[in-house]
């Protein structure tokens, strides 16, 4: 089956089987960011924004991502053009080994999407299904303050 | 979920268990997918998504707050007339339950339509007196607590809704797990009504004893009519720690399910006296 899935603003015509899960559809495709763990939707390694929203893409049917907005963390932003938090996450320690990385960032995003100022409860509670085993959760909590702050500033886009 | 070879974008409810009947056992609809994803079922084949059939919505009318079927918990957790209803135990259950991403995908209509054995959702709408609104051959609406003893495969759920006569009424669920994600060693919910610091009403619910929800109305005729006091509540607590059926499984012992069962009662009781007062 044919479905139309606009990926960090671009449009694309996807050819996939209809029990196709989102996370391989996307690494198919090149998405590689996405990273995929537990795929029981408990590690938060996958996470990718579905119309703003975090969503676990290894349990995400992606027949129903059809008609719909996906980002991933490279839609946030990359090397050249770094995202407040991405330069926050580096800033703070808070990445060891960066496999979860990609899925701790979409969700930071979405949550300082909908809240710029959060206190350390909302980030605890938005990035609860973000597993990180190598930093612990202190320095990513910095972080997404230290990015909220910093784009409350207007200091980063 | 074996081998998919079709995803069918039902237009309307009616077309959707149309096509459901039409196929039997080897079709599912699709909620927010997470289930079928997880505990794949070899049979089936076809999968029907409901996301174009107006189940979408939080709609508030003179009697009811109807949540769509196709509503997500996370959605649940942010409505401004969710939260108001019987003190806002739902929007708060359905905030801190499973993790956030889940959240944005699971809907009610699937958490129902599942009921898993460790489900939170589904007895704490039991609790609030929900009433489920399907169509088989026709629509219906009946209490949710019924639907989930009876359910004939095949039924599309359409959603759910939560009575306003019990919106100013004391909702109050108690999850005791191991950690904020995990799921209920022991899990109570409750609906009270209060009159001049005496109870008016009670519904009590347990499930994750382990085993589906049980309503237990042995136990909530033991609060009605009484002052709420401490001494009220306890008393509950040993008749629901007498009524409760518990059981070991690799989680919990049945004995310390017991415990728990009184425990809740016990929290139950001190958060009344807080509305009481």
């Amino acid at each position: 089956m044919r479905v139309s899935i606009t990926i960090n603003a671009v449009q694309c015509l996807l050819e996939i089987e209809p029990g196709d899960i989102l996370l391989d559809v996307l690494r198919r495709e090149g998405y590689v960011e996405v990273k995929g763990d537990c795929h029981t939707g408990d590690c938060g390694a996958c996470t990718v924004l579905l119309d703003g929203k975090p969503v676990a893409s290894c349990l995400m049917l992606a027949a129903k991502a059809d008609g719909h907005a996906v980002t991933t963390v490279r839609g946030i932003g990359d090397q050249r053009h770094p995202h407040a938090l991405q330069k926050a996450f580096v800033h703070n320690g808070a990445i060891q080994c960066g496999y979860c990385i990609p899925g701790a960032i979409t969700s930071a995003k979405a949550l300082l999407d909908e809240n710029p100022e959060p206190t350390r409860e909302d980030i605890r509670l938005a990035m609860d299904g973000n597993y990180c085993r190598c930093t612990g959760y202190e320095q990513q909590i910095e972080a997404v303050l230290e990015a909220a702050r910093e784009l409350r500033e207007g200091g980063f886009r | 979920m074996g081998v998919i070879t079709e995803y069918y974008r039902a237009t309307s409810c009616d077309d959707a268990h149309a096509k459901a009947k039409s196929l039997g056992s080897a079709a599912a609809y699709v909620g927010g997918g997470v289930e079928l994803v997880l505990r794949r079922n070899p049979e089936v084949a076809t999968l029907i998504d409901l996301s174009r059939c107006g189940l979408g919505r939080i709609v508030k009318t003179a009697e009811a707050l109807s949540l769509g079927a196709q509503v997500t918990l996370a959605a649940i957790s942010r409505n401004g007339d969710v939260k108001a209803y019987a003190g806002g135990s739902l929007a708060y259950l359905a905030g801190h339950i499973a993790h956030n991403n889940l959240r944005n995908m699971i809907t009610i209509g699937g958490a129902i339509g599942r009921n898993q054995p460790w489900n939170d959702i589904v007895p704490h709408l039991i609790a609030l007196g929900a009433y489920v609104e399907i169509q088989d051959d026709q629509e219906r609406v009946m209490p949710l607590s019924d639907f989930i003893r009876q359910r004939e495969p095949g039924t599309l759920i359409l959603g759910v809704r939560l009575p306003l006569v019990n919106a100013d009424l004391h909702g109050f669920l108690w999850r005791f797990t191991r950690t904020q994600q995990d799921i209920s060693l022991l899990h109570c919910s409750a609906l009270i009504g209060v009159q001049e610091s005496v109870v008016s009403a009670a519904t009590i619910v347990y499930a994750g004893r382990p085993g589906g929800t049980v309503l237990y109305p042995k136990v909530a005729a033991e609060l009605i009519g009484r002052p709420v006091k401490a001494e009220t509540f306890l008393h509950a607590g040993d008749v629901a720690a007498q009524a409760v059926e518990v059981g070991d499984d690799l989680r919990a012992s049945g004995s310390y399910r017991r415990e728990l069962v009184r425990a809740a009662m016990v929290r139950l009781g001190e958060e009344m006296a807080g509305v009481a007062q």
